[in-house]
């Protein structure tokens, strides 16, 4: 029985790593090119020079220190995607799919693509050694720790851009000099702060794991899971029009790189003395919602826990009500020994109140 | 009908497949997101609204909607110009969470061609086929992801 093999594109090119310009203007042509010129599925795979790239809606000059970043010849800039800050560079793959919500193995909504891709992409993993999970809504972790981010926009009609940053090495020191987070404010403690909440290729496998191979194991497994075959191919004429209108009118616009589109952000302490020691919580506003969190203090408690409890904050609602709903969600008796969730929530109530503008 | 299965859909308002729900007063229409998508959504974040003045077509993407980290459309349900915005989602995102029929409007449209468009538009009885097919869709993406 004669059998018709599917085939999806990949552009890829793993013999340079490409300006934050051209890595994020061929990913938005991608659904473009599936919505409106009757291409298949399109995978891109490769690597950004060394960079910073905020979320659509981020206000940049609040996230980073952008004099950092121009005197160490980091490049920044904006993604047509969601989410927050994520630090690029040779080391971490960077993959775009353009796609149909509808293409069969999806969810069939925005929000359903995270769960099928999300297994691919740990499928992938797997052929590497490592044994990875999908932490709903957006993360990859191993063992608690992220190692891939995720993020997808509708683009045009049915057509969906979707991101993922997979982190084969990574350079803390340089995320916590050009990030303008209240992690920063935490510099010493920063490292262990980041060690704990993040992973990558190599110390997961404990030896240096060339980029090629993740590329490689991704590529593997999309074929596998979707029943596919790649076909390697470079943008055409329409799509190479495409890209440089992208470019032009988002990539090297300061317009778009500095849009003020975004909610404002805003930061806070909150220091609170309980019966279990004493609570500190650096908050980040994004409008009125957490964008990060961090507990912090003389309490007794595991790094586990309190990522877990940070984590259930993390783009929620600032509201108290929320903010008490969504730490009891996670709450465990004696996750931090002594305290309950409604002084955990009012310490954070604290930070809020004592919110100022960056 | 206002319940069905669990997502407040009041019987008054038309829905765009979109999600988007529309409230008729006179040539006036407010628009919002519905229960079901700020249930399926979870916390909004952030709404990138349109432009006082701006003219736009029934279906047309007038605005993007973004929940932790996708970014989803706010279509329009309704052509004509968008009279008012609603600014206290400015400051908190949440309304569309809270109170998405309420407080959580987004846009008001005047409308250019009302009647038309409203024939386009699910209503009444089509409202429960409507969200129990959403129910469906979103059920095999939970199980898809679970799976």
């Amino acid at each position: 029985m004669l059998t018709m093999t599917v085939h999806w594109r990949l552009f890829k090119d793993m013999s340079r790593s490409v300006s934050t310009a051209e890595g994020l203007a061929v990913d938005d042509t991608l659904p473009q090119s599936v919505a409106h010129h009757q291409s298949p599925p399109i995978l891109h795979l490769y690597t950004f020079v060394p960079s910073v790239i905020v979320g659509k809606y981020q206000d940049i000059e609040a996230a980073l220190r952008l004099e950092r970043c121009r005197v160490r010849g980091i490049e920044y800039n904006r993604r047509s995607t969601g989410g927050g800050t994520v630090i690029m560079g040779p080391e971490i793959v960077a993959l775009g799919l353009g796609i149909n919500v509808d293409y069969p193995g999806l969810g069939g909504g925005l929000g359903g693509v995270f769960g099928p891709l999300a297994h691919v992409l740990s499928k992938a993993l797997e052929r590497l050694g490592i044994s990875s999970y999908f932490q709903p809504k957006n993360d990859l972790e191993v063992n608690g720790k992220k190692i891939a981010g995720l993020s997808a926009a509708y683009e045009t009609g049915k057509s969906l851009l979707f991101h993922t940053s997979l982190l084969v090495d990574f350079d803390i020191p340089l995320m916590t000099d050009i990030m303008n987070t209240p992690l920063i404010k935490l510099r010493d403690k920063g490292y262990n702060c980041f060690s704990q909440r993040m992973t990558t290729v190599c110390k997961e496998l404990g030896e240096d794991v060339p980029v090629q191979r993740v590329v490689g194991a991704i590529e593997a497994s999309f074929e596998e899971e979707f029943g596919i075959c790649f076909q390697e191919d470079e943008p055409d004429h329409w799509e190479t029009e495409v890209i440089q209108r992208y470019v032009k009118e988002r990539y090297i616009n300061q317009d778009w790189i500095f849009s003020h589109k975004h909610p404002r952000a805003r930061m806070g302490l909150g220091r609170l003395k309980t019966r279990g020691g004493l609570l500190e919580i650096y908050l980040a506003l994004s409008g009125g919602s957490i964008e990060n969190v961090i507990i912090t203090g003389d309490f007794f408690s595991t790094s586990e826990h309190i990522y877990r409890l940070e984590k259930a904050l993390k783009w929620t609602s600032a509201r108290e009500e929320s903010v008490g709903e969504n730490l009891s969600k996670v709450w465990q008796d004696d996750m931090i020994y002594g305290l309950d969730v409604p002084t955990l929530t009012r310490a954070i109530m604290i930070a809020k109140e004592n919110q100022v503008r960056l | 009908m206002a319940n069905i299965k669990g997502y407040n859909m009041p019987d008054e308002l038309y829905y765009h497949e979109e999600d988007s729900w529309a409230r008729v007063d006179g040539t006036k229409v407010t628009v919002g997101m519905t229960d079901f998508f700020q249930k399926e959504a979870g916390d909004i974040v952030f709404v990138d609204l349109p432009d006082e003045e701006d003219e736009v077509s029934q279906g047309e993407v007038c605005g993007k909607i973004q929940s932790r980290k996708w970014i989803g459309n706010l279509v329009a349900p309704v052509s004509g110009e968008i009279v008012e915005l609603n600014e206290e989602l400015e400051e908190d995102t949440s309304l569309i969470n809270t109170d998405p029929y309420g407080e959580g409007w987004i846009i008001v449209i005047e409308a250019s061609d009302l009647e038309s468009d409203l024939g386009n538009l699910i209503h009444g009885d089509a409202v429960a086929d409507f969200i129990e097919k959403q129910i469906k869709k979103a059920e095999q993406e939970k199980a898809k992801e679970e799976g």
